[in-house]
């Protein structure tokens, strides 16, 4: 089976790179949920976990606050303002703007 | 002699000045180290981001958010320079401030206002000195600058723009091509330069929407042009004042041999004398 591959981006370094069976990600409006030939996708991310399935089991979860998820040919980049194995202490102001009024 | 005990403390004091210069020099290669790995770091989301832009960007949409206004004519320009806050690094600040300056005045005779906003110490002192009033200005930005202090310089410049207190953002610093070559470069930050390839936006899904996603990371966008160029200007920095150290140690070196060659020779004409005086004094003797 296909897998994809992930790249988490913050914007002084990559968080994590890999291959990955599937993702769950906090988009704006709730987790959307990722497996290998979904179609292409750009999303906008507020703030919680995401979740990378590893191909063999297993899997790792990252705190994500605010950014732009993009989906294409089973490749996943996730560009974040924040992203780390612990919640940020106080999630940046630059990733607030991502999150706010979209309800409206 | 009086003649070689000069020379002589001059030689300590020309030596004392290498190892400073060495020392300084050593450090910059590390820093310089750090710093290209961080330029490196930031690449893959400037590039990321950069796609996604292009992709959603449309022309059109500059009537609906003010971020992407793009006036008909510029009144009222804001430069952003961005210097260092320590010298000893060769021509680094002195053309930056010299791109700064040409920039102003080519605004200027195009009858275009410009306004100020500086980080780096030298940047900032040069333009106090000259009487040019600073809108704002920051010394604080350390050799590792983050993404916060990015946002800070650049969050109240992008809402002058905004608000439509500025028509323009330029924005200057040092690009780093490489350590060798990192010239002082005037980029264009607002209003926004896309190509609008707005191809790419139609096959994918957009949630929420095309416009509400490029509303929201187009603040990003600006911030991360302004993170790239303090990142770079730090590298630029650092591979600057290697190069100026590595001249300064080598002309020490320079220095060194001239004055050591200039003792030795009165030492060797002090002993010859000295010899001659005994040869001539035992010769009047006998």
């Amino acid at each position: 089976m296909a897998s994809l591959r992930v790249r988490v981006v913050s914007p002084d370094r990559i968080v994590f790179e890999g291959e990955a069976a599937s993702v769950v990600a906090p988009a704006w409006d709730g987790q959307v949920g990722i497996l290998p030939g979904h179609a292409p996708m750009l999303a906008l991310i507020g703030s919680g976990e995401l979740s990378v399935d590893r191909p063999g089991g297993g899997s790792d979860t990252f705190h994500v606050a605010g950014g732009v998820l993009k989906v294409e040919r089973n490749a996943v980049t996730l560009l974040t303002e924040y992203a780390g194995t612990e919640p940020p202490a106080e999630i940046p102001a630059s990733a607030r703007v991502f999150v706010e009024d979209l309800e409206d | 002699m009086a003649g070689s005990r000069e020379v002589k403390r001059r030689i300590k004091s020309v030596e004392n000045t290498k190892q400073i210069t060495r020392t300084m020099e050593l450090v910059a290669t590390s820093k310089l180290k750090r710093a290209t790995d961080r330029v490196h770091a930031a690449r893959p989301y400037s590039e990321a981001l950069h796609e996604i832009v292009s992709g959603l960007y449309s022309p059109e949409l500059s009537e609906k958010y003010p971020i992407l206004r793009r006036p008909e004519e510029t009144k009222r320009a804001a430069i952003l320079l961005l210097t260092a806050n320590r010298g000893l690094c060769g021509g680094f600040n002195s053309n930056l401030i010299k791109e700064a300056r040409n920039l102003m005045d080519d605004l200027r005779r195009r009858g275009i206002e410009t306004e100020l906003h500086i980080a780096g110490k030298k940047g900032v002192a040069y333009f106090r000195f000259r009487g040019e009033p600073i809108l704002t200005s920051r010394i604080d930005v350390s050799d590792h600058p983050t993404v916060q202090d990015a946002e800070s310089i650049v969050g109240p410049i992008r809402d002058r723009f905004e608000n439509g207190d500025v028509d323009a953002v330029y924005l200057v610093s040092s690009k780093f091509k490489s350590v060798m070559s990192t010239p002082p470069h005037t980029r264009d930050l607002l209003p926004i330069q896309a190509d609008g390839g707005a191809s790419s936006a139609a096959v994918y899904i957009l949630t929420p929407s095309g416009d509400l996603i490029l509303e929201r990371i187009l603040p990003a966008y600006i911030r991360n042009a302004v993170y790239t160029a303090l990142v770079e200007n730090a590298a630029a920095e650092q591979g600057a004042r290697r190069s100026a150290m590595k001249s300064a140690t080598d002309n020490a070196g320079d220095v060194l041999e001239h004055l050591t060659r200039t003792y030795n020779r009165a030492r060797q004409a002090q002993i010859t004398q000295e010899i001659a005086e005994i040869v001539g004094g035992s010769a009047a003797l006998e």
